[in-house]
């Protein structure tokens, strides 16, 4: 029987009764938070819009170190750190399309490819660019393309296949749905936002603000889309004789959300739904 | 906890302490070496620098130092925090995601992990954290608060902080999420410094604030699964802090200036019970006891390089 008395014996208890506090302390941030965040808006299910090459976000949400490689290595600063008003999800990255969006004027995806999880998967585009590599090489072969110009092309695709979310039209607001034009720079003077604009400067991001455009029907969206093809605007005559234009976006959106960006409506009327694939898209 | 009991050493009289050769009163000679901070400052400055380099790469686009305490790049080299990738390994144990953690984060992790088994102890806190940094200057404000009796110590068990890391991997297995880095500090106050403050500064503040009224270092001592880490790794460690009982005159002033003074138990008076002792897992190699020490007794050291050398 140890003597209830001595030191070693009061240590003891003093020890097991601090370590039940702290597993309670432990239990209660741990369902706390989880509570928390399953009644966050921008807790996980509603979607923040992830760097290219997110994994899922519920495997996203462990993954993911918070380390913020990612946001150093982009060139045009369009990921950012999420707040503690995003529930677990605080210090992930994420991108606000509205305000910078991911233009793919980078060489490689770096942000993927620099994460040490995974968390963003670099792995499925380095096979992308594998298999445009042993694509090409017959024809490298027979002399049509320069052997230079592989990267380029395995890059281009690269990008192609990132898939990070989706954009939805809101056609009561979109200017080329009501038939109109658009003059002017797309978000006002004020907007800090940036873009490679090609014919400009390969290498330098110019200032979206300083861009000065004059659409007859405003197609934004469709001449500053990265991926080609991805959007365009179908011409629909209705019986009333006023012709209506609709930007329709097709399989091969990635979700960068330029569009979102440079819509000059008040509210974009393009709008990139965080994760939702083609398939889910069209059944909306 | 494991120590071996022996019987120690008789306890060395004051008499033998230098103060005799300079015909000094020994309190007198003790405060002659109050005022010197040659490893503070040296440590502080590492600590200041590494910190302001984070800041600067993601500012000026350096390269040199990227990343935040939780994960980084030195010159393109990766370093992982270790507890990260124990819970991160843990959560994938349930989900499978082990194959796709990348190279990169191995070659990190083992890095960090053989650096500071090399160099041992809770370096990385008292030369690195940032929190560490504040919390330092809230104990001596705590300090002072306990001087002027404005407030009482509280002091808990050390061993609780093992519950809190086995605990905290326990809870990131079953819940599948990172719950402790949503208010670790240390990871915080990183990316704070680096990328902005945010809302999270609230915590950092109650944190701080708890520990200057009620108890002393509270989180570093008695919860940070981080430091606890390295305290497990740095048991082993060969970079330490030597101690010489010869040279020792039991004046206690390195137990007062001690930031983990439990792991200097060997200076008071009768306790030590080897001609040289070292400073275990939780010694912080701040510096504090080798740059206050009147006799010397306490010194860094490689152990077996000094007998080489």
């Amino acid at each position: 029987m140890p003597d209830k008395n001595s030191d070693k014996e009061k240590s003891r208890r003093e020890f097991l009764k601090q370590s039940g506090w702290a597993v309670v302390g432990i239990a209660v941030a741990g369902t706390g938070l989880l509570f928390i965040d399953k009644n966050n808006k921008n807790g996980a299910g509603q979607l923040l819009l992830r760097p290219p090459g997110v994994i899922n976000e519920e495997d996203f949400l462990y993954a993911c170190i918070k380390c913020g490689l990612c946001i150093q290595i982009c060139p045009i600063h369009a990921i950012k750190l999420a707040d503690a008003d995003m529930g677990l999800s605080i210090d992930t990255p994420y991108i606000d399309a509205r305000q910078q969006a991911c233009d793919f004027s980078c060489d490689s995806l770096q942000c993927a490819e620099t994460c040490p999880t995974a968390a963003l998967d670099f792995i499925k585009f380095k096979e992308t660019g594998v298999e445009t590599a042993i694509e090409l090489q017959p024809k490298i072969d027979a002399g049509e393309i320069d052997g230079g110009d592989v990267f380029k092309i395995a890059i281009a695709n690269m990008k192609k296949a990132v898939h990070i979310g989706f954009a939805i039209v809101n056609e009561k607001s979109c200017l080329a749905v009501q038939g109109k034009g658009f003059k002017g720079t797309p978000r006002g003077s004020e907007f800090k936002g940036v873009l490679r604009y090609r014919d400009i400067s390969a290498s330098k991001a110019q200032l979206v603000s300083e861009q000065i455009f004059d659409r007859e029907v405003c197609d934004l969206c469709v001449i500053h889309c990265p991926i080609e093809g991805a959007i365009q605007l179908k011409e629909q005559s209705p019986a009333n004789g006023n012709k209506k234009w609709i930007p329709e976006v097709t399989e091969t959106c990635t979700g960068c959300g330029v569009c979102e960006m440079v819509c000059p409506t008040e509210h974009a009327s393009i709008v990139i739904k965080p994760g939702l694939s083609y398939e889910e898209a069209k059944n909306v | 906890m494991f120590r071996k009991i022996k019987d120690p050493l008789p306890a060395k009289s004051r008499e033998e302490m230098p103060h005799a050769k300079l015909n000094m009163k020994y309190k007198d000679w003790i405060n002659t070496h109050k005022k010197r901070h040659t490893w503070r400052i040296r440590r502080w400055t590492v600590l200041l620098f590494l910190n302001i380099l984070f800041t600067l790469s993601f500012m000026f686009d350096l390269a040199l130092l990227e990343g935040s305490l939780s994960g980084s790049r030195l010159l393109g080299f990766y370093l992982i925090d270790p507890y990260m990738a124990f819970q991160l390994f843990f959560i994938s144990l349930k989900t499978d995601y082990l194959p796709h953690i990348t190279m990169n984060f191995i070659i990190g992790l083992t890095t960090v992990l053989l650096f500071y088994l090399l160099m041992g102890g809770r370096t990385f806190c008292s030369w690195l954290c940032p929190y560490h940094f504040l919390a330092e200057w809230a104990e001596k404000l705590h300090n002072y608060l306990i001087k002027k009796k404005k407030i009482k110590e509280h002091v808990f068990q050390l061993g609780i902080r093992y519950v809190f890391w086995v605990g905290f991997l326990i809870i990131a297995f079953i819940t599948e999420r990172l719950i402790f880095e949503t208010f670790n500090p240390v990871g915080m106050l990183s990316r704070i410094l680096i990328y902005g403050p945010g809302l999270i500064l609230i915590w950092i503040f109650i944190l701080i604030t708890f520990e200057i009224v009620y108890s002393k270092r509270f989180w570093c001592r008695y919860v940070c699964p981080v430091g606890s880490t390295w305290s497990l790794v740095g048991k082993i460690s060969p970079m330490a802090i030597k101690f010489e009982t010869d040279k020792c005159g039991h004046c206690r002033i390195c137990h007062d200036a001690c930031l983990t003074p439990h792991e200097l138990w060997f200076v008071t008076k009768g306790k030590a019970t080897d001609k040289i002792h070292h400073a275990g897992g939780d010694c912080t190699r701040c510096g504090n006891c080798v740059d206050i020490c009147p006799g010397n007794a306490l010194t860094y050291t490689f152990k077996g390089l000094d007998k080489i050398i």
